[in-house]
């Protein structure tokens, strides 16, 4: 199955002007004209609430996208990120004094028809490169944490052309196999079996959240597969074959706990987050560091990853009379919790720091209630470094000014590809035994600067701490 | 397998439990490969694992929508669903459909203005 284009049309009992202007306003209006939008214009965020029907489970699934083009009254185009990728045009003609007919046309690309028909419980990959490596990358293309891994798959491809424009690897080229975990372990254990069984894949690389990776170390290790875990992650039980990259919690609260404690002067932190591993242990490190900072925590408080009612955790914290705050939600929840702190007011008696407050979180935030957010990470878009400036173009110029942001989630997974290559270069071997070995000295002179592997579960790396201010994410001291 | 009326979240499990037994997902992809295979023929394609054995993952393969069979005499002919494909695209289009009825009704005069303009509220 190739690209699909499909279109439909209506007539609607409205002036053209009307149907413009009722986009992004409603929820009446569907989920594409009363899609969750601040601003109509382009390179703004939309919230769509996709009904699956029968294809999957009868669940709404939340989708993402951008809005790429505007003419006021005729036309919208919207690029669609997730749960799947595609392109929405919509487009109004009047036919009368309050009528027009508007039309809707979708084009679906090929890997977007793939995750569809995956979701409906086919397998329609079947042709195999016998001449290429396969490289297995595990991403949540849908979920929560979709939010998270927009530029990935784009970045993970970028890196595959950039190794294989250098050369072969162990004889061959190398390509990029593909699954979503769509943030559901249970999901993402399936997708690994398929990548290793039916993609042939050895190596994975992932940024999935860690309630899914601790389902697919396991696998990994019975089938002898090579298991990276990119993103920020809290460390865990070595096992040969697995390698996590990512900053740690201490790392990224070390520095934030005290530069937040004095520039307010604050003292009483309230911890807030996702039900999982990663925040609790995320807690556990922070309720160590604040209080051999002299400070302590007056409250704490996990809501299950989807479930987004926050009004009890808003009142459970202004009640506490916390200053500051540790925020470990993830994706949409982190985005939904973060525009609710703003509106229900805690802006003015509150500072934030938030563990995966990453460029394509925030503005799901917004700007307004983004606005003085503090946020460590081991990378930002905004990095000044030569190299992060010429990565970032050579981005922009695959996928135009409305793709996703690069964000630290996306960058380790390039990161990741580049360092696994290598080491399979200096093996000159696809053995992954062999690889691994490699991959334990691995150096990478990349766009956060050097990475250095100094054993499998760390990574000498900066963490930065940025703040949220005037629509981006700007670095504002090194703290690691 | 019938069509039947079913809780398509069960469907879901339904698969992935399917796919969590390594024979079975060998004996798909051997019945995803062929044409309209025999039970005997996947048998001799799935070492170690007896026709009765193979018969009963059958089973479970085809409660769980991944498989479909037919009687061809005496025989009985498994090949992979291809429902899927034509529900994809059933779905798209329904999903497009759905966007503009939605979009008329609210718009309809007897249904009230769609609301104010202004921020979004949170849910």
């Amino acid at each position: 199955m190739g690209n699909v284009v499909l279109s439909e049309h209506q007539v609607v009992d409205a002036s053209p002007e009307e149907v413009f202007l009722c986009f992004g306003r409603s929820r009446q209006a569907g989920w594409l004209f009363g899609a969750e939008c601040d601003e109509v214009q382009p390179g703004s965020v939309v919230r769509l609430a996709l009904p699956m029907g029968r294809l999957s489970g009868e669940e709404v699934l939340e989708g993402t996208g951008r809005i790429v083009s505007v003419k006021p009254n005729r036309r919208i185009v919207l690029q669609q990120e997730t749960p799947w990728r595609g392109t929405l045009t919509c487009t109004i003609r009047a036919e009368g004094p309050k009528r027009s007919r508007v039309r809707v046309t979708s084009e679906v690309p090929e890997d977007a028809v793939a995750w569809l028909m995956r979701r409906g419980g086919a397998d329609p990959d079947r042709e195999d490169d016998p001449d290429s490596w396969p490289v297995g990358l595990l991403v949540s293309s849908s979920g929560p944490a979709s939010v998270l891994c927009g530029a990935s798959v784009e970045l993970a491809q970028m890196a595959i052309e950039e190794i294989n424009a250098d050369g072969r690897v162990a004889g061959r080229f190398l390509r990029l196999e593909v699954g979503d975990d769509g943030t559901d372990p249970r999901r993402g254990a399936a997708e690994m079996l398929r990548l290793i069984e039916h993609r042939r894949c050895q190596v994975v690389i992932t940024n999935v959240i860690s309630a899914t990776f601790n389902a697919l170390a396991p696998i990994a290790r019975r089938a002898g597969v090579l298991l990276i875990y990119a993103p920020m992650n809290e460390g865990g039980l070595c096992q040969s074959g697995l390698f996590r990259f990512g900053e740690r919690p201490s790392s990224q609260l070390r520095g934030s706990i005290s530069r937040l404690m004095r520039e307010t002067g604050g003292r009483r932190w309230y911890l807030a987050g996702n039900d999982y591993c990663w925040p609790k242990a995320a807690n556990r490190s922070a309720r160590r560091i604040i209080e051999r900072a002299g400070g302590s925590v007056v409250g704490t408080r996990y809501e299950a990853i989807g479930r987004r009612r926050f009004e009890p955790l808003l009142e459970d914290i202004e009640a506490s009379g916390a200053e500051l705050i540790v925020s470990t939600f993830i994706g949409g929840d982190e985005a939904e919790f973060e525009r609710q702190c703003y509106e229900y007011g805690l802006r003015s008696r509150t500072q934030t720091v938030a563990l995966v407050l990453d460029e394509a979180t925030r503005q799901h935030v917004g700007d307004a209630a983004s606005e003085g957010l503090w946020s460590p990470l081991g990378y930002f878009e905004q990095l000044p470094t030569a190299a992060n400036e010429q990565f970032v173009k050579r981005y922009r110029r695959r996928v135009g000014p409305y793709a996703p942001p690069i964000s630290s989630l996306s960058e380790s997974v390039y990161e990741a590809i580049h360092l696994h290559a290598s080491a399979a270069r200096k093996a000159r071997s696809w053995d992954q035994s062999a690889v691994g070995r490699a991959l334990e000295s691995g150096v990478f002179d990349g766009p956060r600067g050097r990475v250095s592997v100094r054993d499998p579960s760390t990574v000498d790396q900066g963490i930065f701490l940025a703040r949220s201010s005037g629509g981006g994410l700007t670095v504002d001291e090194q703290i690691a | 397998m019938t069509d039947g009326i079913r809780s398509s979240a069960t469907e879901q499990s339904l698969a992935l439990d399917a796919l969590a037994d390594p024979t079975r997902r060998e004996i798909l992809q051997v019945v995803t490969d062929g044409e309209d295979t025999t039970v005997n023929e996947i048998a001799a394609q799935v070492p170690g694992v007896g026709r009765t054995a193979v018969s009963s993952h059958l089973r479970v393969l085809r409660v769980a929508g991944l498989v479909t069979d037919r009687r061809d005499g005496r025989f009985r002919r498994y090949s992979v669903n291809q429902r899927v494909a034509a529900e994809v695209m059933e779905f798209l289009s329904g999903l497009l459909k759905v966007s503009l009825t939605d979009l008329a009704s609210s718009q309809r005069p007897a249904d009230g203005e769609s609301s104010s303009r202004g921020k979004r509220r949170p849910q």
